[in-house]
């Protein structure tokens, strides 16, 4: 339950009940108010008085009960009139017409009043403002004149129908000033919830050193603070297998480089024995015993090499830095360091690099690797030819460096020949770098090109 | 003579490997472990060292006598080849050769670092000259005439000498001596070449102290 209210949902919902129970409250208030007001509005008049009827129905009578028509009779009667309607104004035109007696009259009324003037007087005021009652004196004798009566409409009007005529802005301003508090705070509490949305989203963008997501703090306990927990979680789950991920990775490696160096050491040993076996005088036989067990301990290492690294690049675990570099730079010094190596087996070892317009985005160790794969090739498997050639090729297209040699080629059966394992490093590792490569092979000698395509 | 420190666990390889630097006229300290490595400390000219000894191991042992002695050179030998053991390695160590590995192979590597830290009192002889590394002094045997050499030839000699029978790419030459970098077209090199060929070589036009290893560099071969 106390969850319940720090949720957004009781939050909204609390809003919606405040409108509407103000729409209510507003509503008891404006009756309470007009009510209020309507009776302390002062006023001369009693609601029977306010009365068109009895105001039409009153005067007919009491003018037709005035028996002694004469200026002090009606002077009195208008005065009456006047002591309970002090907003009125009377008049008395006689029986020819002539303007006689008036009380509180503001417009000037002619003197001398015509048939003519007369019909057009009742037809201004008739349903009109002022509110006018016309009856002739004494009864149905029209001798004696008739007398008017006028009185502004405003002042008959009840004290309700005043106070909305006076106070009816303000209650309108006052409930669009309600509805627009309402689209206020709607607003903000939607502004508000769409502020922390994107504060999540741009906190969720950033990354740790270790490219994972950074964990969030957590201000409110309501659905956002929920889904900022959850994040956290996720980001500490993510955080731990990761670590759970390095922690076998690193196990792994270790795993591979201990093997690698046991399985080195007595390699080590055999190859100490075996020179010192050929250090002594020995017949030719054990002597070339002696040479292949040195071949062989050499083969092997560069299996084992191999193997580790083919188990490394299978498990997508071999460490990959690529960046960008000067191949060809790279290259001719590579070359330089194996150079000695091909002379001394009798090769002749031709280079012709030309600059590249683009660099290489490669690893120098991947690099190194895949060289010493395929040059090694060469050395054990096209010795026959004794010839080898690193040239450069560019076109539109790509740039390659080409590695030919003029062996047997790769069908041809070798005395070192193996499982291919060199070649699937090499293989996985120019893949591995985004690079493409090409083998062609024939009794002639093998061309491979490694290619950078743009 | 020159003083190799050499601490290995393997007897069998140990010994060996004792045995033929010695008779490569070399003097050698041989220790099954890192142990009592400080009463060897004062008169050694190199260290080869395995990594995976007893009690400590040979990272932290060439980094404590790179830390003594920063002009020692320290060869790390180890079966350990993963690249990262390597990098790690030549993070303080002047070299990192692999087991299984050739005799002379790691004769030349300590030649070659003993050349780099001119801690190597014999003359060399190449050709026709006799060359002492240390005080770059050139004696042409024929003649018994001194060469001279000046400015940048000098420099660029001393270069050759240091990487004694290593091809060198004409940027690692050019980037050496002159310490900046190499673009490529720059004739300054070759120039500097042949006027040191012309004072070194018997015949500049058939040179055989400074071999041109075509599309490559160059080499001054023992």
């Amino acid at each position: 339950m106390k969850r319940f209210f720090r949720s957004l949902l009781a939050k909204y919902m609390l809003i919606i009940i405040a409108a509407l129970l103000f729409i209510q409250v507003a509503y008891f208030i404006v009756v309470i108010l007009i009510t209020g007001i309507s009776h302390n509005l002062e006023t001369d008049y009693t609601v029977e008085e306010t009365k068109y009827t009895t105001i039409e129905e009153n005067w007919h009578d009491e003018a037709s009960q005035l028996q002694d028509v004469s200026a002090a009779s009606i002077t009195q009667f208008f005065k009456d009139w006047k002591a309970d309607y002090p907003d009125a104004a009377m008049f008395w035109v006689d029986g020819d017409g002539k303007l006689r007696e008036q009380l509180a009259v503001d417009e000037n009324l002619p003197t001398q009043w015509t048939p003519s003037y007369t019909a057009k007087f009742i037809k201004a005021r008739y349903d009109n403002n002022p509110f006018t009652v016309i009856a002739f004196v004494g009864g149905e004798d029209e001798s004696n004149g008739f007398i008017v009566f006028e009185i502004p409409r405003e002042v008959l009007l009840t004290p309700s129908q005043k106070t909305f005529n006076q106070y009816g802005m303000v209650f309108v301003i006052g409930i669009a000033v309600l509805v627009l508090l309402f689209i206020v705070i709607s607003f903000l509490f939607f502004r508000s919830i769409r502020k922390r949305l994107l504060q999540l989203q741009d906190a969720m963008e950033i990354r740790d050193v270790d490219s994972l997501p950074v964990q969030i703090q957590v201000r409110k306990q309501d659905e956002i603070g929920q889904l900022e927990q959850t994040f956290n979680q996720m980001v500490q789950e993510l955080k731990t297998s990761k670590e759970r991920e390095q922690e076998e990775e690193g196990l792994r490696r270790e795993l591979i480089a201990n093997l690698s160096h046991d399985l080195r050491t007595p390699l080590t040993k055999i190859n100490a024995q075996t020179f010192k076996l050929a250090k002594k005088e020995l017949p030719l036989d054990v002597q070339q015993s002696v040479q292949t067990l040195t071949a062989s301990v050499q083969n092997m290492d560069g299996l084992i090499e191999n193997l580790m690294s083919y188990t490394l690049l299978m498990a997508s675990k071999y460490k990959l830095e690529r960046k960008e570099m000067d191949i060809i730079r790279f290259t001719r010094r590579y070359i330089a360091s194996w150079y000695p190596a091909f002379e001394k087996a009798g090769f002749q070892f031709e280079v012709d690099m030309h600059p590249f317009d683009h660099q290489w985005f490669v690893d120098p160790n991947w690099m190194h690797r895949i060289y010493d794969n395929l040059l090694q090739n060469v050395l054990r498997h096209a010795a026959n030819g004794k010839y080898v050639k690193m040239c450069t090729q560019s076109t539109d297209s790509y740039d390659a460096i080409v590695i030919m040699d003029k062996g047997n080629g790769m069908n041809e059966d070798s005395d070192h020949k193996g499982a291919g394992i060199g070649l699937s490093i090499v293989d996985k590792m120019v893949k591995g770098l985004e690079l493409e490569w090409k083998i062609d092979s024939s009794a002639d000698g093998t061309t491979i090109k490694i290619i950078n395509c743009y | 003579m020159v003083r190799i420190l050499y601490i290995e666990d393997e007897k069998e390889i140990g010994s060996w490997v004792s045995e033929d630097l010695t008779d490569r006229g070399y003097e050698v300290i041989w220790l099954q472990s890192g142990a009592q490595l400080e009463t060897h400390l004062s008169n050694i000219d190199i260290a080869i060292l395995d990594i995976m000894l007893p009690g400590l191991d040979g990272f932290s042992i060439g980094k404590r006598l790179k830390k003594k002695l920063d002009d020692l050179p320290v060869l790390m030998l180890s079966a350990r080849s993963a690249v990262e053991d390597k990098i790690e390695g030549l993070s303080f160590a002047d070299d990192y050769l692999t087991k299984p590995f050739h005799p002379d192979e790691l004769a030349a590597r300590v030649e070659v670092l003993l050349r780099r830290f001119q801690k190597e009192e014999a003359a060399l002889t190449i050709g026709h000259l006799r060359i002492y590394p240390q005080s770059m002094l050139i004696i042409n045997a024929n003649t018994a005439e001194e060469i001279t050499l000046t400015g940048k030839q000098f420099y660029l000699f001393q270069f050759f000498i240091r990487h004694l029978n290593q091809i060198l790419t004409k940027e690692q030459l050019y980037e050496g001596v002159w310490g900046e970098p190499y673009l490529e077209g720059d004739k300054t090199l070759m120039v500097h070449i042949r006027f040191l060929r012309e004072k070194l070589e018997q015949n500049p036009a058939t040179p055989t102290i400074i071999e041109t290893i075509r599309g490559i560099g160059y080499r001054v071969k023992q």
